[in-house]
């Protein structure tokens, strides 16, 4: 077996927030620790997410029947706005914000992001974001623009109320949490892998993140640009968007594709590199062609920038503009098909085991390939005149969203839950989770491909009977009804696993990577001496060398990884529990005895928050000059402060 | 039970439903359905997305097979298992590489054959020109070369090409009739084209496909495509003003090149309208209106005196340009945009209060109310309504 060269360090298990690391209200006020940041995420996403949940259920209810009257045109143009701006900017970035968080550091053999502090304020951010956002239903005037908010109809002259100014704003408020954390992962990232951890060892969830990040520092940006444009005609009278000033009508929308389909992009890479850790790990062989994947995530951002136009095939751009993005289009198909055969390939040959964690990483392999079918048939232009803005794109985008990004999000979650906790999620419950949601998600928006192809618009709050698509939408809303079901069971199974869920020992699946290696949940300094990396997954290595033999390793002679697992060797890893049990006891090294200098807990990060997003509270409170300076001064202090006090 | 029986019985009843819901998706009793086109531009569409859908099925197939047998062949049994590590396969991955490359290239080739086809260039030139110019929440059609103005409801000539040059006066619309062909965005300060030849006679659904506000969901249209012949008589009944002017009704004097009638479905559904153009809309809980008789005579003189005229066209009679067209609007068969169906009720709750007919409008509330005490009794309404419709 693996030798070590040292005694090894007594990691032991806890199934709490180790006691070293703070606790109470306070200590989640000012913690900069990337771990509980991951879970601040987490929490705050979760909750948008069932709040989203809750918008797209009464958007169903509206929907069961012809000529509903559950709500008025104003209250649902509402709530179909935030539910897409809820789902994406507060459900899905957050949730992959969550594990970039909590795993980018671990899986690199860090102890932390590159800059803590403003990883902190990039969360905090965050959540105001949100509140800012969503305090707009406590004054009746939620965003109604749509979650892409096209001009004119955005501009004042058409939409007058400050409904859209809570958008705006709000995403500006959001985009700067986005930016900020971006930043700090790409550094996090290219400075701080562990020695031997070059890149094409990097686990690929890192990878996967890595990519995500560039899509993010770059563009974000542009629909900063486009915001701040709207932000300047709706607030100080500048014609950006105003035609008959003689603005392009079209320059809205390219600057919103321009982010957005990127966007899309940002929303399903981080899934798919969950899934790639998932998948390797239930079938017990590597990742099939892990080169290859890295390269199509390369790619698929790369082309990601060259086909915002294809949301735009029926503004008529002429024949030529048409045709290009037509075939970048088809050309971004290649790398994601290419995912997909590399993830088949990796189960092929494999033992599989059908966790709840597996059963969600197939979930993404099956239910994406639905929605990629349906995005090649958008990508002809001719085509797509007839599935633009029809329920066809509406069940497209659910089937790479729903059945893309938030399975593989759920894979990730069942997956990771027993190294954030300690404890595993209760896999009874946790199948009764998956199948429902496959059967809920699958009945709610398969049929919406055919109320679409029989000329179902979207963006409708009713539609009139004798139109043939009474079926269609009286089924989605019994698969909503299913799919609520389905997240109740989720909650209850998290609640009470973190209370009494089995426990977990240190590496409870049988993992390659080294965040397997630590105790769950980790300590503060996540790795008491920081790893050598020797190859793509140490920990089969260590457990398994006669089989990892053939898959790439450094140049014979270096010495393997020495992460130790609470000092014992374990190959049955679901009855690691039962040895770790035995350091329940030990004294815990803190990162003080162990001489580990940590970022010190600051409240700094949360002023600078509170300060950043007081001057937008201002600016759409009648543009109240004295509120605005009293925010950009608390700003500007507590930025002042943070950056004159040490990290660690 | 055993593993191959078992996948065979999951195949067999997976095909099953997935032919029956292909069945009832191409049934032609879907009056939308834009799978069953009506239009040679529609047809090259179609054929496009046929292909687009034989690639996928066989994607989906391939792969959702995969799936289910991969994760049934290679289930760990027993405690074990430690299968033989491979990596990649640099052929596996050229080959599942290129092969999806081609059957794109395969798409690629018809779908910029196509485009090129139906640029706004190669319009025939003896196309039918038509102007749409949406507004927020309506359409307004008009013929430019034939001098005619109307809105919601358009009609057009089978076998001859119609090309639109679509604008907006305000936000962003889309102009779709499902069955046609695919949709085109209405700009303002820009012009869209598209044309397609209708090639039967029918009466079929428009609707606008960009999110536009309060009543996108309401702004519809409908389109009625009739013979050549049809289609001429129904342009020269548009041409003459309007059939009623108050007073005894004249318009029998010019009823003899016109034709017994205006246009109206009689000429090609046996005279009973198909139920996917009648509008079941229910109309608000909490607006009603006396149940009296509209008087035509009397409607013409409120009409000629009152509010409407700011905002409407009755040719020769009123000059306002914000709204509909009213001069043969009582030859239409649906109001407020297709939402409505056109018959002395539905009217007279609507010039009662339009905005909760529907949500948004801009066409204020002319009835008398609490709020507004000067406005038209329940009678006057009628009488309004009863004008309106004598305008045939």
């Amino acid at each position: 077996m693996a030798t070590t060269l040292t005694a090894p360090v007594q990691a032991p298990v806890h199934v709490q927030t180790p006691a070293y690391a703070g606790s109470g209200v306070w200590s989640w006020l000012t913690t900069v620790d990337h771990k509980r940041i991951g879970q601040l995420y987490l929490y705050s996403a979760l909750f948008w997410f069932l709040i989203g949940g809750i918008e797209a259920g009464i958007i169903r209810m509206q929907l069961a029947r012809p000529n509903g009257t559950l709500v008025s045109a104003d209250m649902y143009n509402q709530l179909f706005t935030m539910h897409g701006t809820t789902m994406i900017f507060l459900a899905i970035m957050p949730l992959s914000a969550a594990f970039f968080n909590y795993l980018i550091p671990l899986q690199i053999g860090a102890r932390d992001v590159a800059f803590p502090r403003l990883n902190a304020f990039s969360y905090w951010v965050f959540l105001l974001g949100g509140i800012f956002l969503n305090a707009s239903w406590l004054v009746a005037a939620a965003p109604d623009g749509g979650w892409f908010g096209y001009t004119p109809l955005t501009t004042r002259a058409y939409s007058p109320g400050i409904n859209i100014d809570f958008w705006v704003l709000g995403l500006q408020i959001l985009g700067i949490s986005s930016l900020a954390a971006g930043f700090n992962f790409l550094t996090t990232i290219i400075n701080m892998r562990a020695p031997g951890m070059h890149f094409l060892r990097m686990p690929i969830f890192t990878w996967a993140s890595f990519i995500t990040q560039f899509l993010i520092v770059l563009a974000f940006p542009i629909i900063t640009v486009a915001l701040t444009f709207l932000q300047l005609d709706r607030f100080f009278g500048t014609n950006f968007y105003t035609i008959a000033a003689g603005a392009d009508p079209l320059l809205w929308q390219h600057l919103f594709w321009l982010f957005g389909h990127p966007e899309v992009y940002i929303l399903i890479l981080p899934a798919f590199g969950l899934v790639s850790e998932v998948l390797p790990t239930f079938s017990r062989k590597p990742l099939f062609g892990y080169p290859v994947m890295v390269y199509s995530l390369i790619l698929i951002a790369f082309l990601g920038f060259g086909v915002w136009a294809h949301h735009m095939f029926s503004v008529g751009m002429g024949p030529i503009a048409d045709s290009v993005f037509g075939i970048t289009t088809m050309l971004i198909a290649i790398p994601t098909g290419v995912k997909i055969f590399n993830w088949l390939g990796t189960m092929w040959g494999g033992a599989i085991r059908l966790t709840s964690a597996m059963l969600f990483a197939v979930g993404l392999v099956g239910l994406f390939t639905i929605g990629g079918i349906s995005g090649v048939m958008h990508s002809s232009p001719p085509a797509d005149l007839q599935q633009t803005d029809s329920y066809f794109v509406v069940a497209h985008f659910h089937y790479v969203l729903f059945g893309g990004s938030m399975m593989g999000l759920f894979a990730g979650m069942y997956y990771y839950f027993p190294k954030m906790t300690g404890r595993l999620l209760n896999e009874k419950l946790g199948k009764a989770h998956f199948w429902l949601t496959f059967l809920g998600m699958n009945l709610t928006f398969f049929p919406m491909h055919f109320a679409g192809l029989n000329g179902m618009a979207r963006r409708i709050y009713r539609y009139d009977s004798s139109q043939g698509w009474d079926v269609e939408n009286m089924t989605s809303t019994i698969g909503y009804g299913i799919l609520a079901v389905s997240m109740v069971i989720f909650v209850v199974n998290w609640f009470i696993s973190l209370r009494n869920g089995k426990r977990s020992g240190p590496d409870p699946w049988g993992a390659p990577t080294i965040e397997w290696g630590i105790p769950s949940p980790p300590p503060d300094y996540n790795y008491a001496r920081i790893p050598t990396i020797t190859s793509r997954y140490p920990l089969w290595d260590k457990k398994s060398p006669a089989l990892t033999r053939e898959v790439p390793h450094t140049k014979e002679g270096e010495k393997s990884i020495d992460v130790n697992i609470g000092g014992h060797q374990t190959d049955s890893h679901i009855h690691a529990s039962a040895d770790t049990t035995l350091n329940a006891e030990d004294a815990h090294p803190s990162s003080h005895t162990l001489g580990i200098h940590m970022p010190i807990p600051t409240i700094k990060p949360l002023i600078a928050a509170i300060g950043l997003v007081i001057p937008f509270v201002g600016l759409i409170w009648d543009k109240n000059l004295v509120v605005m300076l009293l925010g950009g001064g608390i700003f500007v202090l507590a930025l002042f402060s943070w950056l004159l006090s040490p990290v660690e | 039970m055993p593993f191959l029986p078992r996948l065979r019985r999951l195949f067999s009843t997976a095909l099953t439903v997935l032919i029956c819901v292909a069945i009832a998706a191409c049934s032609t009793e879907i009056p939308n359905s834009t799978l069953n086109p009506n239009s040679q531009f529609g047809r090259d569409t179609d054929r496009l997305f046929d292909w687009l859908l034989l690639g996928g099925a066989i994607v989906f197939t391939i792969v959702e097979v995969g799936v289910l047998f991969t994760i049934i062949l290679f289930r760990r049994r027993g405690k074990g298992g430690k299968p033989r590590q491979v990596y990649g396969n640099a052929t596996l991955e050229i080959t599942w590489t290129l092969i999806p490359a081609a059957v794109l290239a395969f798409i690629a080739v018809p779908t910029v054959r196509t485009i090129f086809k139906y640029r706004p260039e190669n319009v025939p030139a003896d196309a039918l020109q038509v102007q749409v110019i949406g507004h927020q929440w309506w359409w307004e059609f008009r013929y430019p070369e034939l001098g005619v103005v109307t809105a919601n409801e358009l009609v057009l000539p089978v076998g001859r090409t119609a090309n639109f040059a679509l604008t907006s006066k305000d936000v962003i619309h889309s102009f779709w009739i499902p069955s046609m062909a695919g949709k085109r965005d209405v700009i303002a300060n820009r012009t869209n084209h598209i044309y397609f030849k209708p090639d039967s006679a029918y009466a079929w659904n428009g609707f606008c496909a960009e999110f536009c506000g309060t009543s996108h969901a309401n702004m519809r249209f409908k389109v009625f495509t009739v013979s050549p012949a049809a289609f001429d008589a129904w342009v020269a009944h548009q041409k003459t003003g309007p059939r009623f002017r108050g007073g005894p009704d004249t318009s029998a004097a010019t009823a003899g090149n016109i034709g017994a009638a205006p246009l109206t479905l009689a000429a090609f559904t046996n005279g009973k309208r198909p139920a996917h153009i009648v509008p079941s809309t229910p109309t608000p809980k909490g607006l009603a209106i006396a149940n009296v008789t509209g008087d035509a005579t009397r409607g013409a003189q409120l009409y000629k005196t009152g509010a409407c005229i700011a905002c409407h066209v009755v040719q020769g009679v009123s000059p306002g340009i914000v709204g509909p067209n009213l001069t043969h609007f009582g030859s239409r068969t649906t109001l407020a945009s297709g939402l409505y169906p056109n018959d002395p009720r539905h009217l007279a709750l609507w010039i009662k209060n339009a905005p909760a007919m529907k949500p948004g409008s801009l066409m204020p509330a002319l009835g008398k109310s609490s709020r507004m005490p000067a406005g038209y009794t329940d009678q006057q309404v009628a009488d309004i309504a009863a004008y309106l419709l004598a305008l045939k």
